[in-house]
């Protein structure tokens, strides 16, 4: 284990150490699968791991929170991606959306 | 609808006479899900939301008639598609797969739709709906049957 150095502190400096404010960042969008009646348990795992290339345990967590929760988030990106994988779930016919992270 | 055998590279299916020619006349029905359908965001508050909607219709409709094409080739090679003696032999890559699991979908999707999104089971069987809900369920039996193979089950 690295040992501790003590900190060093030089009089008259102040180190600027503030995150960027949460304005700045560009915002993100969530990718959200919806519950619907018709849309075969096996068959939205199978979509998750193609379209994420998630192992099948993590796909099936989300495909049992989209039927037991009516939704799931499935992940936050930019409005490019956010907008691929939602063209690439609706391909499938899956109820997909994106919507605003606010 | 039997798997015969299974590689890495393929899927190969015997289907029985009855299921060969129910699995041509349910795929003749693609596409069921009605154009613009699908919308891109629940709340209409995206960025230019218009123009993304419009561009997400479109690559929809570029795939669904790219899917289209690919299902008219497939049934129409005897290297992946043809009769036998106690039926049909078809033969799927993996590519092939994937498509056809969304050509599968469409049509059980869109006859739900079609049918009025009914959220159990379907009142009012009759005549004008018979072809949907069979379409819809048959559609489900030969989407399990190929999510089936791909898992190995």
């Amino acid at each position: 284990m690295a040992a501790t150095a003590t900190p060093e502190v030089v009089p008259g400096i102040v180190h600027e150490t503030k995150d960027k404010p949460k304005s700045g960042l560009e915002p993100g969008y969530l990718v959200i699968c919806w519950n619907d009646p018709v849309n075969f348990m096996q068959y939205v795992t199978h979509v998750f791991q193609v379209v994420f290339g998630w192992p099948r345990k993590k796909a099936e967590f989300h495909m049992l929170q989209v039927h037991e929760q009516g939704k799931s988030v499935l992940t936050r990106e930019s409005m490019e991606k956010a907008e691929h994988y939602v063209h690439q779930l609706q391909k499938y016919s899956l109820h997909a959306t994106m919507e605003r992270d606010e | 609808m039997k798997l015969i055998r299974r590689s890495d590279a393929k899927l190969l299916f015997h289907l029985g006479l009855r299921e060969g020619s129910l699995l041509v006349q349910v795929l003749k029905r693609y596409p069921r899900v009605p154009p613009a359908h699908q919308r891109l965001n629940k709340s209409g508050l995206l960025p230019n939301q218009q123009e993304n909607q419009r561009l997400l219709d479109e690559a929809l409709a570029e795939q669904r008639a790219d899917c289209k094409k690919q299902l008219q080739a497939l049934l129409a090679d005897p290297r992946r598609f043809h009769k036998v003696d106690s039926g049909f032999r078809l033969s799927l890559s993996q590519p092939d797969t994937e498509w056809l699991l969304q050509v599968l979908n469409d049509i059980r999707v869109g006859s739900w739709i079609i049918l009025g999104s009914p959220e159990g089971k379907l009142e009012g069987l009759n005549a004008s709906t018979a072809a949907d809900f069979w379409a819809m369920e048959l559609a489900g039996a030969f989407q399990a049957e190929l999510l089936q193979a791909l898992e190995g089950d």
